[in-house]
Parts: C-alpha cells; sequence; structure tokens
C-alpha cells in the first residue's frame, strides 16, 4: 500500500506541484504544500488516493488564499520601503519574454469564473472525467460541457489580449 | 442528421465518453464531413489549450525523497495520538453546549458504539421523576458504558431543542479545562430537564485493522446530483464540507437506498457517513476490516488511520445512520446529531 504510495508520488508529484502553483503562484510554496499533500496521504491512506491527493491540494490552496490575503495587508503597509532593484542579469531577455508571456496567459485563465478553472486545472493535471466530477460535485455528464467553455474562454481572452498588445505596440511606435 | 454537439466532442476527444458513446460517435464522423471539420478544430483548440496552459509551469525540480515524506509522517502520527485525548475533551464540550440528543457513554478507541433509540411506549408521568434529573449530573466522575436505564418518555421524529449530555472526564485536564467541565455539567444539568428519548448504547467490538476493500459490483459511485434526486433530496451529510464521493446501493426498488457519502474535513481528513436499512449498515460497520471475503457489502469504510479510527451508529425504527473517521468519539457523535436533525428537518 506504501508501494502504491511511492509508485503514485513518482508520477504525480510534479502534475500536483503545478497544480498548486497555478492557484498560489509561488514555486517554492507550491512545492511545501504538495508534500503535504503526499505526507498527509501517508498518514490517511486514502482508498482512491489520486483524488483524494488533488482535492486535498485544492482545500490546502484555498487556505493559502485566505492567509495570502491577510498577508497582503501587511505588505501594503511595508510597501513604502525601498527595495534594492535587482541587477539585470545577460540572460534576462529570454527570462523576460518568458515572464510576459506567463503573465499574459495568468491574466486569461483569470478571466475564467473560479468553477471552469478548476475544472481545467484538474483536468490539465491529469484527472478522469469521473475523477472531476467526484471532486467538483458536477454530473459527469457536464464536466465536457464545462471544458468545451472554459478552453474556449482561456483561448479567446488570451487572443484578445495578444491583439490589444499588438494594437497598443503599433500605437507606441507610429 | 444530427450534427455532434461540441461539447460531446470535447468529451470523446478526452476521451470521457463511455465505450458506446464512443463508437456512436465515431460511427457519425465517418459519415458527417462537417462534424470532422469540428472535431478538427476542437482537437486545435485542446491542443492550445494544452500549450498556453504548460507556461504556467514552475521551474522542475527533483522531488525530495519519499523516505523523508514517510518519516514526517510518522512524526506527526506520534503526535496526533497524544493530543487526540484533549481533543476528545474539548470536542465533547461543543457536543453538550451545541447539540440534539441526551446520550452518554465513554467510547475508547477499537469500539463502536451504536445508540439505539428505542420506541418505549411513553410511561406515566410519576414513572419519570426521580433517577433522570440525577443521571447527567452524576455522570462526571466515572467513566460510564453500557446502556442507562432511563424511565423517561420517549419521542421519536421530533426535533429536539438543545439537550444535553455530560462529558468525558480525562485525568489530565488542566484547572482551565476542570472549570470548563465545570461548566458543561451546569449545562448538562439544566438541559436534562427536557424529557429525552429513550436511548440504548451498546458498545461492539470493532474488528480488525483497516483495510481496503474493494468495491462490489452492486454499488454505484454517484455524483452529487444523481443521489440527491435518486434519494428525494436527503443525502446523508455534513453541510459545508467537500464531498468526495458518494456510493449507493440499491436494496429496495421502493425504499431509500443504502448510501455512503464520504468528506473531508479541511485538515485532509475523511469522514464517512452512511445511511440506509438498519440491518445493511451495521453489517457493513461490522464487516469493515473483517476476514470474511465473500464480501457482498465489501466497502470500504474507513480510510483512517488504524488505532484511533472510530465509529458511531444510532438507529431510527428500521434505518441506521453511522458515521465513521479518526476523530474522537466525541466529535462523531456530535456530527451524528447534527446529520440526523438536519435530515429530519427536511
Amino acid at each position: 500500500m506504501s508501494d502504491d504510495l511511492e509508485k503514485l508520488y513518482q508520477s504525480t508529484y510534479t502534475a500536483v506541484v503545478r497544480f498548486l502553483y497555478r492557484k498560489v503562484w509561488d514555486a517554492e510554496r507550491a512545492e511545501d504544500l504538495a508534500q503535504e499533500v503526499f505526507v498527509r496521504a501517508l498518514a490517511h491512506r486514502p482508498d482512491k488516493p489520486r483524488a483524494w491527493i488533488f482535492a486535498v491540494a485544492a482545500n490546502l490552496a484555498r487556505d493559502e488564499a485566505r492567509a495570502a490575503v491577510r498577508r497582503k495587508r501587511h505588505l501594503t503597509l511595508l510597501k513604502g520601503d525601498p527595495i534594492a532593484q535587482p541587477t539585470v542579469s545577460p540572460s534576462a531577455d529570454d527570462s523576460v519574454e518568458h515572464d510576459e508571456k506567463m503573465a499574459s496567459v495568468q491574466e486569461a485563465l483569470g478571466t475564467l469564473t473560479p468553477r471552469d478553472r478548476e475544472i481545467l486545472l484538474l483536468w490539465d493535471a491529469g484527472l478522469s472525467y469521473p475523477e472531476i466530477a467526484a471532486q467538483t460535485g458536477l454530473a459527469v455528464g457536464a464536466v465536457g460541457t464545462t471544458l468545451a467553455r472554459a478552453r474556449r474562454r482561456l483561448v479567446d481572452a488570451h487572443d484578445r489580449q495578444q491583439n490589444r498588445t499588438r494594437l497598443g505596440d503599433n500605437a507606441a511606435h507610429s | 442528421m444530427r450534427h455532434i454537439p461540441e461539447d460531446e466532442l470535447h468529451a470523446y476527444l478526452d476521451q470521457g465518453l463511455s465505450r458506446s458513446q464512443a463508437v456512436e460517435i465515431e460511427s457519425h464522423l465517418a459519415a458527417c464531413h462537417s462534424c470532422r471539420a469540428t472535431r478538427d478544430s476542437i482537437a486545435a483548440l485542446r491542443d492550445r489549450t494544452t500549450a498556453l496552459l504548460a507556461t504556467l509551469s514552475p521551474p522542475r525540480r527533483l522531488p525530495p525523497a519519499f523516505d523523508s515524506l514517510r518519516e514526517r509522517a510518522a512524526d506527526r502520527m506520534t503526535t496526533r495520538r497524544r493530543h487526540a485525548r484533549l481533543g476528545a475533551w474539548a470536542a465533547s464540550l461543543v457536543a453538550a453546549v451545541g447539540l440534539g440528543w441526551t446520550a452518554s457513554a465513554l467510547v475508547g478507541p477499537g469500539r463502536i458504539v451504536s445508540l439505539t433509540e428505542r420506541t418505549a411506549p411513553p410511561v406515566p408521568a410519576l414513572d419519570t421523576s426521580a433517577p433522570k434529573a440525577s443521571v447527567a449530573a452524576a455522570d462526571t466522575d466515572e467513566p460510564r458504558q453500557g446502556a442507562r436505564p432511563a424511565p423517561s418518555p420517549a419521542r421519536r421524529l421530533e426535533p429536539t431543542p438543545v439537550r444535553l449530555e455530560s462529558s468525558r472526564p480525562i485525568p489530565t485536564v488542566t484547572q482551565a479545562l476542570e472549570k470548563a467541565r465545570e461548566d458543561s455539567i451546569r449545562a448538562a444539568k439544566l438541559a436534562v430537564l427536557d424529557p429525552a428519548p429513550v436511548l440504548e448504547l451498546s458498545p461492539l467490538e470493532l474488528r480488525g485493522s483497516e483495510q481496503d476493500k474493494p468495491l462490489d459490483g452492486m454499488w454505484r459511485t454517484m455524483s452529487w446530483d444523481g443521489a440527491q434526486s435518486e434519494t428525494g433530496r436527503s443525502v446523508p451529510h455534513i453541510d459545508g464540507l467537500p464531498v468526495l464521493r458518494v456510493q449507493v446501493q440499491a436494496t429496495d426498488q421502493n425504499k431509500r437506498p443504502l448510501m455512503v457519502v464520504a468528506q473531508q474535513l479541511s485538515d485532509g481528513q475523511v469522514i464517512q457517513t452512511i445511511e440506509g436499512p438498519a440491518a445493511d449498515v451495521s453489517e457493513l460497520l461490522s464487516r469493515r476490516g473483517g476476514t470474511s471475503s465473500d464480501g457482498k457489502l465489501g466497502v470500504t469504510v474507513s480510510e483512517a488511520t488504524p488505532g484511533i479510527d472510530q465509529a458511531m451508529a444510532m438507529q431510527l425504527g428500521d434505518r441506521m445512520l453511522a458515521i465513521t473517521g479518526a476523530l474522537p468519539s466525541d466529535s462523531l457523535r456530535a456530527m451524528i446529531r447534527r446529520i440526523n436533525a438536519e435530515m429530519r428537518s427536511k
């Protein structure tokens, strides 16, 4: 049984980290939480570990989001303090481009309703329709409908945004 | 010719359809050019979504060794056991102040306590006098077990006002807790003035360890909505907790089926609520982790940590409501009362 969990750990750890990262937007925090999820799985021995793990991950991310709201209030207070600017490294061009791309997808994802977003992320994490249905309380038949809508919205929002950026660039050049 | 709706094509490409549905779609696609084009554009949309989401990935790092997580889990379980007793006490306070039925029994780890509500005929008012008021009050120093021969009038299937129960004493409580206990005793004395249903508490042995057992054919895992429509809206559960799964076993056509609802507490712990014909539920409970392999009711009832797992059952007529989970018995008792009250009020 423990071996089963270990296999699951090897095969899904990365997916769990990614799933969490798309909710907390902090790579280290996502890793901490993913490990926490597996530690709990070891203690609780769920009988459907894969679905269980993503359900716990979703819960932890929700708690994390609440805590983040509290922290944010604190951060605004500290904002006035001067912060040393990081120096730009020679290879920064690539990473800046990647960061921009990421920010735009993140923004597009933010236009989805929480439920559509959750289902899209669960699907992308590798859960099956029945697993998604069980976790979200949706009927299995409704998962396809939700995914269809979520995919369409994500791509549309992203395209709109790219068009806006391009228009903005053109305006700046002329 | 009816064309295939887009969401069905999504489900088809996601392999979220049954074999027969997929075959139906394939045969339509073979004949319909326009649907093939739609399928291709949806396939492209899927790929784009995946590509976009792929940019939202953290830098890949090697996962820590699984053994280090094992150690963390082991450490935590030792700590949790130490805290369990204190937790039981705190939970009993909550139960004492907030919730329903009068009952009292000490439940140790590894035992099931079944609260059987009897349908005793009402007794003349004279008989209800002496022992009743003293029961909860006298209940505080020694742990009680087994049935309480309370001669109060039985009351069935009515929502009951706040009524109380004395709590389980723990030898190591601090003075602050000691004081809180006195408060709850006082509350118990007040509450016991209300006529209580007759409850019989019988401890049952819990067999064996908690091993997962495969579901047998008669069980169906359902969506929440499906379960609600099947049972006429009263799926046994605790409001406000995420539902992991609903399993249903149909018994009789006209009766409500046997249901197992798994829900998750905020710390990841799973509790399961079971409702169904009394005989089936008690069989399910007694079989969990049992040795029999014919297993008609071999559903996994617990995924909790061995050693601190508990189950609590309440019988109402020919139905039984039960809850299992690795929680202090007092918490389970509080939950079962709440579910019972909620199901009755619907």
